[in-house]
């Protein structure tokens, strides 16, 4: 691409980037522990788990969609693996059985939606509960706890000096940055986020391609319950509750457009991190919880109202 | 896509600034609460030792009387207190974020009252490595998942909250005459504080032949849920005569739940904590007992342990603070 294209293209993942360089730099003049290699891991480690769900959302709200049911995903996945896990399954087989499990939770949102016909709101809303209620079942309301080294690796593990999560998270990244841009599946997404009757009418399977991006949806929540179970050494069924809400918050401040066909997953990275990078920063700080609340509600409204207000006019 | 070029550049300068100033706005806050915080005039703290306390929520009254008794026992001793907490009292992964972000800050001393007894144990783990005691409030962490992780702890303050369930019982017992039928309002399921309540008034409702508890349902510790689910084990079960909540929130929560199948003074309620609204309740005779837990005391106690032990004292492994029967 040439520059002008570059900066045509990924104009307001600039700006994105731009806040979240102003951020960091403000939090380095305010406070001398901020810019620090192993508290940049930190924040890095603790922005994973929600950019990870934040990808599969990017991909429903670029196809027109929402999924409310990611937070619930999380923790029914999560107490599934963690069983298996205890019951002496070899972990590569829990972790494989889980990521299955919240395909699967995924999978049945996309055919209630584009089969059924339910509204994406409605049929993840549903799904929201039904999974939380699964979850509880399933572990009679406790938490699963206690597993061996070598699942924790995946949360205390490192590959060159970067921490397993961040390694998972940037990997995430790349893959659905390249599926988004490169591959039909990508480009139908947007297609049918822009005008889904144009885009079956130029004969996109749009019903396999919706149901399937659900599923994604559900097997990066199931991803991001890996890392999470592994963090805590603990599944617990009132796990990732409001977890859609974090990760809706960092699609939007990357940029995408909640009316679909408009998004980057590389925005929502930014966003994520936005996100991060200011919890920690707070808590560096020492800024009260109420405060950091109000903040971050602030930064949501700031980063889409400036999207709207700025919008180029369509023609 | 074309032609927008011109545009973008504008846009992305809009963003910069209005992140800058929205970062900036948040700085007035910070400066604001920090010394606030720890309780001195004196702008800075340099040199002093600051020690953090991570609470469970500050929603819930019981933390917040925890952090005032921090908050003056800091001043009294002359070091700078951060108090900090999640939004939701049940949100684990966020409370150690927090953690993990105070040892980056490097603190001196961790007090910490874990939302997760097994959970939390990682995030010590990372505090051990980092050098800084870490003091455990109010809640115990597993100690055999600490064990097998290899963390440490200093010392746990708090009170012995299977006593605490044992007082409850035995009210409900004398209340009751020995017989009747009784409900449980439990906390979230597998959370140590409300599993060793729950242990101790079983134990001594057990005791007991003619007590039956015929309801034990969790309202994760809050005041909605204790309505909720109390309104419904009323429906299944009309004939309760007394409630055991294992928290006041919860305890409040239902006397509005018999207020309105219309039990009032006909229900034994007992709650947990002592909180001020409860203390309310038994004098106006909708609540019958709450256990007291003197949640200041704890948190003045964690950090004059902390203090303490930066002195280079020796801190005893378990710090019992009082509890008692209010009726």
């Amino acid at each position: 691409m040439k520059p002008r294209e570059l900066l045509t293209h990924y104009g307001r993942q600039f700006g994105t980037l731009a806040g979240l360089l102003v951020l960091c730099a403000v939090l380095w003049a305010l406070t001398p522990h901020f810019l620090t290699v192993s508290n940049l891991l930190n924040v890095a480690q603790q922005t994973a788990i929600n950019a990870v769900i934040a990808v599969g959302l990017t991909f429903v709200i670029i196809s027109g969609g929402i999924d409310l049911s990611v937070g619930s995903i999380v923790a029914f996945a999560g107490v599934v693996m963690a069983t298996l896990l205890q019951r002496a399954v070899p972990v590569p087989l829990a972790i494989l059985a889980g990521l299955g499990f919240g395909f699967g939770c995924g999978l049945a949102n996309g055919l209630l939606i584009s089969f059924g016909r339910l509204p994406p709101f409605i049929a993840t809303l549903g799904m929201m509960s039904m999974a939380r209620g699964g979850g509880l079942l399933f572990t009679d309301g406790r938490p699963v706890s206690g597993f061996d080294e070598g699942f924790r690796w995946l949360a205390t593990g490192e590959l060159l000096h970067v921490p397993v999560p961040v390694v998972v998270m940037l990997a995430v990244y790349a893959i659905a940055h390249f599926v988004l841009r490169l591959t039909p599946f990508g480009r139908y997404l947007f297609a049918m986020g822009g005008n889904e009757e144009a885009a079956v009418l130029s004969g996109v399977p749009v019903r396999f391609h919706k149901t399937l991006v659900y599923g994604v949806c559900g097997l990066l929540s199931a991803l991001a319950s890996v890392l999470l179970t592994a963090r805590l050494n603990s599944a617990q069924p009132i796990a990732g509750i409001n977890y859609e809400l974090d990760a809706i918050a960092a699609t939007v401040i990357g940029g995408t457009s909640l009316m679909g066909g408009q998004g980057s997953v590389v925005g929502t990275l930014i966003g994520a991190l936005i996100m991060g990078v200011l919890r920690n920063g707070l808590n560096l700080l020492g800024v009260s919880s109420f405060v950091q609340q109000v903040v971050i509600g602030a930064v949501i409204i700031l980063a889409v109202l400036l999207d709207t207000a700025f919008k180029r006019p369509k023609r | 896509m074309a032609g927008s070029f011109t545009f973008y550049p504008m846009k992305s300068l809009r963003c910069f600034l209005s992140l800058a100033a929205c970062a900036l706005a948040a700085l007035p806050g910070c400066n604001r609460s920090e010394p606030a915080a720890a309780g001195s005039a004196a702008a800075s703290g340099a040199g002093k030792p600051t020690i953090a306390l991570v609470v469970k929520t500050l929603n819930n009254p019981f933390f917040i009387d925890m952090q005032k008794g921090a908050e003056e026992a800091a001043k009294k001793a002359g070091v700078n207190l951060i108090v900090q907490a999640a939004d939701r009292e049940i949100d684990v992964e966020r409370q150690m974020q927090i953690i993990e972000n105070l040892i980056e800050r490097k603190v001196s001393a961790l007090c910490i009252a874990p939302s997760g007894s097994r959970e939390i144990v990682p995030v010590i783990v990372k505090a051990n490595k980092a050098g800084i005691p870490v003091l455990i409030v109010d809640t115990r962490v597993d100690e055999k998942a600490l064990a097998a992780a290899g963390g440490k702890i200093v010392t746990f303050i708090g009170s012995d909250n299977n006593d605490g369930g044992k007082l409850a019982g035995a009210f409900v017992a004398e209340k009751l005459g020995g017989k009747g039928n009784v409900a449980v309002l439990e906390g979230i399921p597998g959370h140590e504080t409300g599993d060793a309540r729950l242990r101790g008034f079983r134990e001594a409702v057990a005791a007991f032949p003619g007590l039956k508890i015929v309801a034990s349902q969790p309202a994760n510790w809050e005041r909605d849920q204790g309505f909720n689910v109390f309104q419904n084990i009323l429906q299944s079960n009309p004939t309760v005569t007394a409630l055991f909540a294992c928290n006041d929130l919860m305890a409040l929560g239902a006397t509005e739940a018999i207020a309105a199948a219309g039990k009032a003074g006909k229900i034994v309620v007992v709650g947990f904590d002592a909180q001020p609204e409860a203390r309310e309740a038994i004098k106006k005779g909708t609540m019958a007992a709450t256990v007291a837990q003197f949640a200041s005391r704890m948190g003045s106690t964690a950090v004059e342990n902390a203090h303490k032990l930066l002195a280079g004292e020796k801190i005893a492994p378990f710090t019992p603070v009082a509890i008692e029967l209010v009726k």
